[in-house]
């Protein structure tokens, strides 16, 4: 326990290190911390977005999900690949935008598309209530990495308030450059600790990949398919569609500055192409997930199923790795979470119009932020546990109005926009904490996106009968002078 | 709707129908693997290839296009 202990601390010291190597001056100012002056290349930024979909859900969560649902865990491979091939047409378009009108975040968009600061103020808040809590998840889950290698809950707690105390400080000094700078170490770790993991976990317990899925087909046919159960295949489906419309609308707030700081479209879309070949790894903690349906109880923890797994199959410092990569993957999105948040506060709630002013809200809302993340995590880590369920659904309330608003053409204005995304988000709360069993395993995001679409329309037909036509593309351009 | 934009549907289309697909949602296994895994994967790596397909679709258009302005 002692050596899977030290390697535990020492590799949290090393992700906070690295993070300061990502600047070696402060910020000058909000755009060349949040985007990192749109200079990044290729290599960054496919780290940037790939680190995007490594969390600790993956890394934990699918195994998990896999020990307790079989393949149905799949559901987590196509939504991202699906959501890139339409991001692959966008992000030239989004990016073009973003640096001819100096957006830095989704609010930005928002605000600027639909000429409406309390379109933008509206879309703010939503990124940041349903996004604060996947940065909490991020924070709970290192301290639970560390609670279950070592059997220790004070280790847990200490582990995770150093871990917030690094991250805010690196966070607050690089900015975007230092999620990047850790996003390589991330990515290089996870991978090498998934890679070794996949071959031996199933040698260890079962002889091998082949002959464990063998076993699994033979005692467990049923982890093979969709089946009745909570995770169906209406689950499975509407989860998977929930998803991809998210990521293929950039309805996740920390996905903009990644995005807007690609130095060439070429760059975004180069990843778009190549990100799919990356989503394969996702099966390898899925692998592992199926070794635990051979060898550990049904009544185990899911989330703690790899962790188990790789303390008895590997030697205790091979464990601190196994440690290490896992906590890299709550610090390093956690760190990307921060500034996605801390910049949506700072440009379109806030709105403070200094520029100093507005960085020094922006870092204040790092500190704070992180601060209560880790307050929640600590003393009441059960209460943002519901919010959690909104995060994905809610989010994707504000797909209609992104998607509009990457047209040329103006189609509607903002009093439908914003009418659907009130009403889509009320369903989808309506339906997660009033009544959760009326549509069954249906995802809510979905059911909240069709109500949002139906007012949104009612909304544009009643616009174009008062304003007598939709509103001209040229109502935002006049304001600026740019057409984009 | 352009070629360059179908081709990646192919793949993508794939990918979300498979689990309606009785030979795929079965659990018998393709290479030792259930088949979901490997239809999945290898949609994914095809899905790789038509984009590449794609971006090269539109920028020969994009070239014959130019070519053809004055």
């Amino acid at each position: 326990m002692t050596t899977t202990l030290i390697f535990t601390f020492a590799g949290i010291a090393l992700i906070g290190v690295l993070g300061f190597l990502g600047r070696r001056r402060p910020a000058a100012d909000l755009a060349e911390w949040t985007v990192g002056g749109r200079r990044f290349g290729a290599v960054t930024m496919w780290f940037l977005q790939a680190g995007e979909v490594f969390t600790t859900f993956t890394f934990l969560g699918l195994s998990g999900l896999a020990f307790s649902g079989g393949v149905a865990a799949m559901y987590a491979l196509p939504y991202i690949p699906v959501a890139y091939v339409m991001l692959f047409f966008v992000a030239r378009r989004v990016w073009s935008m973003g640096k001819a009108r100096g957006y830095l975040t989704q609010g930005d968009f928002l605000e600027d598309r639909y000429g409406s600061r309390l379109l933008g103020t509206v879309g703010a808040v939503i990124g940041v209530v349903f996004v604060l809590p996947y940065l909490q998840l991020q924070i709970t889950g290192l301290g639970l990495i560390v609670r279950l290698v070592t059997g220790d809950a004070t280790s847990g707690t200490l582990s995770m308030v150093i871990g917030c105390l690094l991250v805010i400080a690196f966070v607050l000094w690089a900015g975007l450059r230092g999620v990047a700078a850790t996003s390589y170490f991330k990515d290089a770790i996870m991978l090498i600790v998934l890679g070794v993991l996949i071959f031996t976990i199933p040698a260890h317990f079962a002889g091998g990949i082949t002959a464990m899925f063998h076993k699994v087909a033979q005692l467990q046919p049923g982890a093979l398919t969709i089946h009745s159960g909570s995770n169906d295949l209406t689950w499975f489906i509407t989860s998977m569609l929930s998803s991809a419309i998210g990521v293929a609308f950039i309805t996740l707030p920390h996905s903009w500055p990644a995005i807007m700081s690609a130095k060439d479209p070429k760059v975004l879309r180069r990843n778009y192409t190549w990100l799919p070949l990356y989503e394969l790894c996702l099966m390898f903690p899925m692998v592992v997930g199926f070794a635990a349906i051979l060898v550990l109880p049904k009544k185990t923890s899911s989330n703690g199923v790899l962790l188990t797994l790789s303390q008895r199959a590997l030697p205790p410092w091979a464990t601190g790795f196994v440690v290490v990569a896992a906590i890299a993957t709550a610090m390093v999105p956690a760190a990307g979470i921060l500034v996605g948040i801390s910049s949506l506060v700072a440009r379109n709630i806030a709105r403070v119009r200094n520029e100093r002013g507005q960085f020094w809200v922006n870092h204040g809302t790092v500190v704070v932020a992180c601060g209560l993340a880790l307050l929640l995590g600590i003393f009441r880590p059960d209460l943002l546990a519901n919010l959690l369920l909104l995060t994905y659904s809610g989010l994707a309330q504000l797909a209609p109005a992104n998607g509009l608003g990457f047209l040329r053409r103006k189609l509607v204005g903002r009093w439908p926009v914003l009418a659907g995304i009130v009403v889509g988000i009320g369903v989808v709360i309506y339906l997660t904490f009033v009544e959760p069993a009326r549509f069954g395993t249906f995802n809510v995001g979905l059911i909240g996106l069709a109500a949002n679409l139906v007012v949104l329309a009612l909304g544009a037909v009643i616009e174009r009968a008062v304003v007598g036509r939709a509103p001209a593309a040229t109502d935002v351009v006049a304001a600026t002078g740019v057409p984009v | 709707m352009r070629l360059y934009h179908v081709i990646p549907a192919i793949p993508a289309l794939a990918l979300v129908l498979m689990p309606f697909l009785p030979f795929v949602n079965t659990d018998s296994l393709w290479l030792g693997l259930p088949r979901m895994m490997v239809w999945g994967g290898a949609w994914c790596v095809l899905l790789t290839l038509a984009l590449l397909a794609a971006e090269s679709l539109m920028a020969s258009q994009h070239a014959a296009e130019d070519g053809d302005r004055p």
